[in-house]
């Protein structure tokens, strides 16, 4: 069997340089056509698609081809605002600015020297293949074969389709070689099979694929969305001393991006408000959320909290949000039935976020703290506090949760622990062979001895007592073994 | 005695509920702590009520104390220390009010405790009405009474070894409780409880 791709025939016809823009019209009769679909054809006009394809992406590395493929788009995005990805090509809808640009080769000439410089700076040969025709895959196929044309109607597509070799439908080396044992070179030739027999050797997709070209089969497509991005801002008529008066317009700007948010289907974690002021740099307002959020009362709430901390140097003249990071918004289902309780402590556990949100904004970051009891045996170090935040991304697998709790378990075993631990032990007195703090100090138990640390320079060596103060209170208390065997207090069973 | 009715979240010491009204710890307001000094047994007094709000998968907010909690001998009494949070304690005065409130009024938290020496009544009032609101216990710790707070019960635990100096073999166990003011108990009743109970 002859293998179709080392015929020079179907090589596919080279890129030509001066890019001559052939057009294909039903010559005389183009006229009456247009005037005679026009009518109808107002309500739902026919899309032109131009393909841009750019064969020098195809060496690259599947994720670069994205990351440029998404750069190129957003160059595009000048001339159309409907844009779909394919494989190496962009295809955008351009009927629709065509009147405003003054016709296909002036949107040409506005895209080359743009995309051209941009693939230059990538490393690129900066050049790429292009067509337009009323389908998404017509042009492709057009733009693959290099023969950078432009088929205004639909009829004519057929024709212009037909002069292209096969190899522009990119198809398996094995259905590649069945064409050309059948004969086939060009896809005229498979215009004049029957459809049924296709099907039936190549597949409904290949069929699909042709239906598609000729306009025959709806064409889906997936838009290209640029990234989102928020900023707004607003210009009071008069200059603010008074942030409550402010609130009127936070609420304003607010709103106007939780509007964006629903739209797009997206949380804020977090975002930037300043305040502008005569002559003064901003005062700016830096709002991280813990948890993802586009409730508007939940912001305007946390931004009020943040206010009421705020010391303005001068007048407010403006205001202007900018949101920082998005997250993808995650619903949440209630439950048909109000006894289900997972989603009923879901729901206060919000309350709970938000409640140390707002904590967050009033006080400063590291005030609100979370405990944790730690398997260490000198006293000082069995407590582990951590910034609120953290233990909460332990908690959320499983596994690391579920140690700690082991951990937990085997203290419970041990000797009496104060409630209150000293961050410095305070030495006792010792007068008359009585212990003094700020009354007698009488021990009630122990020793309990723990030694630790002789490995490194500061070595532990205690003796714990539990004992009473005159007061009446409980103490922890040790006498050191080494040196002066001072009497120290550690702590209070309060 | 008092305790008919209603019945309230025992405090983990049968002397004190007979002498509490609704037999224990009410669902939700403040309570006085009244002690001459930190450390003297106010926090063994509430440490039943804070295994049971743990229990109840319910916060307990500690704002402003003295030291910080000992997550070790908490755990060893049973309280889950992941269901903790702790207000540190240079907070000022006003932010600490300022959390105490918005903690009451927050269904997640079961507990608030506070640490402070005085406040104005008003002020009182106000955390009253959030406590009420928000279903949630707030407990002060203070170190001097007065007299007209609104609080649902006040009580004092005072130092045992002054009044029980001739009987030695007690002293070291028991604190006497004194329930000043409470909504319901027309006298001042006063308890002896052991608080350091062998767990």
């Amino acid at each position: 069997m002859k293998n179709p791709d080392d015929t020079d025939q179907l090589s596919p016809v080279p890129a030509s340089k001066n890019s001559i823009t052939q057009i294909f019209r039903l010559s005389g009769s183009t006229k009456t056509i247009k005037s005679k679909e026009s009518p109808k054809c107002n309500k739902k006009q026919d899309s032109l698609w131009y393909a841009l394809y750019f064969p020098q992406l195809e060496e690259l590395s599947e994720s670069r081809q994205k990351k440029l493929l998404s750069e190129l788009a957003s160059a595009v995005r000048q001339v159309s605002s409907e844009i779909s990805f394919h494989s190496h090509a962009l295809i955008c809808e351009i009927r629709s600015s065509l009147k405003y640009f003054g016709g296909m080769e002036r949107v040409h000439d506005k895209l080359a020297p743009v995309l051209n410089a941009l693939l230059q700076q990538r490393g690129l040969p900066g050049y790429f293949l292009y067509a337009a025709s009323p389908t998404v895959i017509g042009s492709l196929l057009l733009a693959r074969s290099g023969h950078n044309v432009l088929v205004y109607q639909k009829n004519s597509l057929r024709s212009a389709l037909g002069r292209l070799p096969t190899n522009v439908l990119r198809l398996s080396k094995e259905q590649n070689c069945r064409l050309y044992n059948m004969g086939v070179r060009y896809l005229r030739d498979i215009w004049r099979l029957p459809a049924n027999g296709l099907h039936t050797r190549f597949g409904g997709d290949f069929v699909n694929l042709l239906n598609k070209a000729l306009g025959k089969a709806p064409e889906p497509i997936h838009n290209y969305l640029p990234p989102p991005a928020f900023s707004t801002s607003y210009d009071l008529p008069f200059e603010l001393e008074n942030l409550d008066r402010l609130s009127p317009v936070v609420d304003e700007v607010v709103a106007q991006l939780c509007e964006f948010l629903r739209h797009r289907d997206l949380c804020i974690s977090h975002l930037l408000l300043s305040l502008q002021h005569e002559k003064r740099d901003n005062t700016e307002v830096d709002l991280a959320l813990r948890r993802p959020n586009r409730s508007q009362e939940h912001l305007i709430m946390l931004l009020e909290t943040h206010f009421s901390n705020l010391i303005i140097p001068a007048p407010v003249t403006g205001v202007k949000l900018k949101a920082k990071k998005f997250n993808a918004f995650m619903g949440r289902s209630n439950s048909l039935l109000a006894e289900d309780r997972p989603t009923s402590t879901h729901g206060s556990e919000n309350d709970l976020d938000q409640f140390v949100e707002q904590l967050h904004a009033k006080l400063a970051d590291n005030y609100l703290k979370c405990i944790r009891s730690v398997s260490e045996h000198c006293p000082e170090y069995a407590n582990q506090q951590t910034d609120y935040g953290e233990p909460i991304d332990e908690s959320s697998n499983g596994d690391g949760h579920r140690k700690g709790k082991e951990q937990e378990a085997q203290f419970v075993a041990l000797a009496p622990r104060p409630l209150w631990l000293l961050r410095e032990p305070r030495q006792l007195v010792l007068r008359n062979s009585k212990l003094y703090h700020r009354k007698a100090v009488t021990l009630i138990s122990g020793p309990e001895r723990i030694e630790t640390f002789w490995w490194s320079g500061t070595d532990v060596c205690r003796d714990y007592y539990v004992a009473r103060e005159a007061s009446g209170s409980r103490l922890w208390v040790y006498r050191e073994r080494t040196s002066d065997k001072n009497w120290y207090l550690h702590g209070y069973f309060a | 005695m008092a305790g008919q009715g209603f019945r309230g979240q025992s405090t983990g010491f049968p002397q004190l509920d007979d002498i509490l009204p609704s037999r224990g710890w009410p669902q939700s307001g403040l309570i006085e702590v009244i002690t001459p000094c930190w450390g003297i047994g106010e926090l063994q007094l509430l440490i039943p009520l804070m295994r049971s709000v743990v229990e109840q998968d319910k916060w307990v907010l500690w704002i402003t104390p003295p030291h910080m909690p000992y997550a070790p001998a908490l755990v060893q009494v049973g309280v889950n220390t992941d269901q903790i949070l702790v207000v540190k304690r240079d907070t000022s005065c006003k932010d600490a009010l300022w959390s105490m409130e918005k903690a009451l009024q927050t269904s997640n938290f079961g507990l608030v405790l506070t640490w402070q020496n005085w406040l104005p009544g008003k002020v009182l009032r106000r955390l009253q009405l959030a406590a009420e609101n928000g279903n949630t216990l707030g407990v002060f710790f203070k170190q001097h009474d007065s007299k007209y707070s609104p609080s649902q019960i006040r009580l004092k635990i005072k130092d045992s070894l002054v009044r029980n100096n001739n009987k030695e073999a007690s002293d070291f166990s028991e604190t006497e409780i004194t329930v000043i003011n409470a909504r319901g108990n027309f006298r001042p009743l006063t308890t002896r409880v052991n608080l350091y109970q062998p767990s």
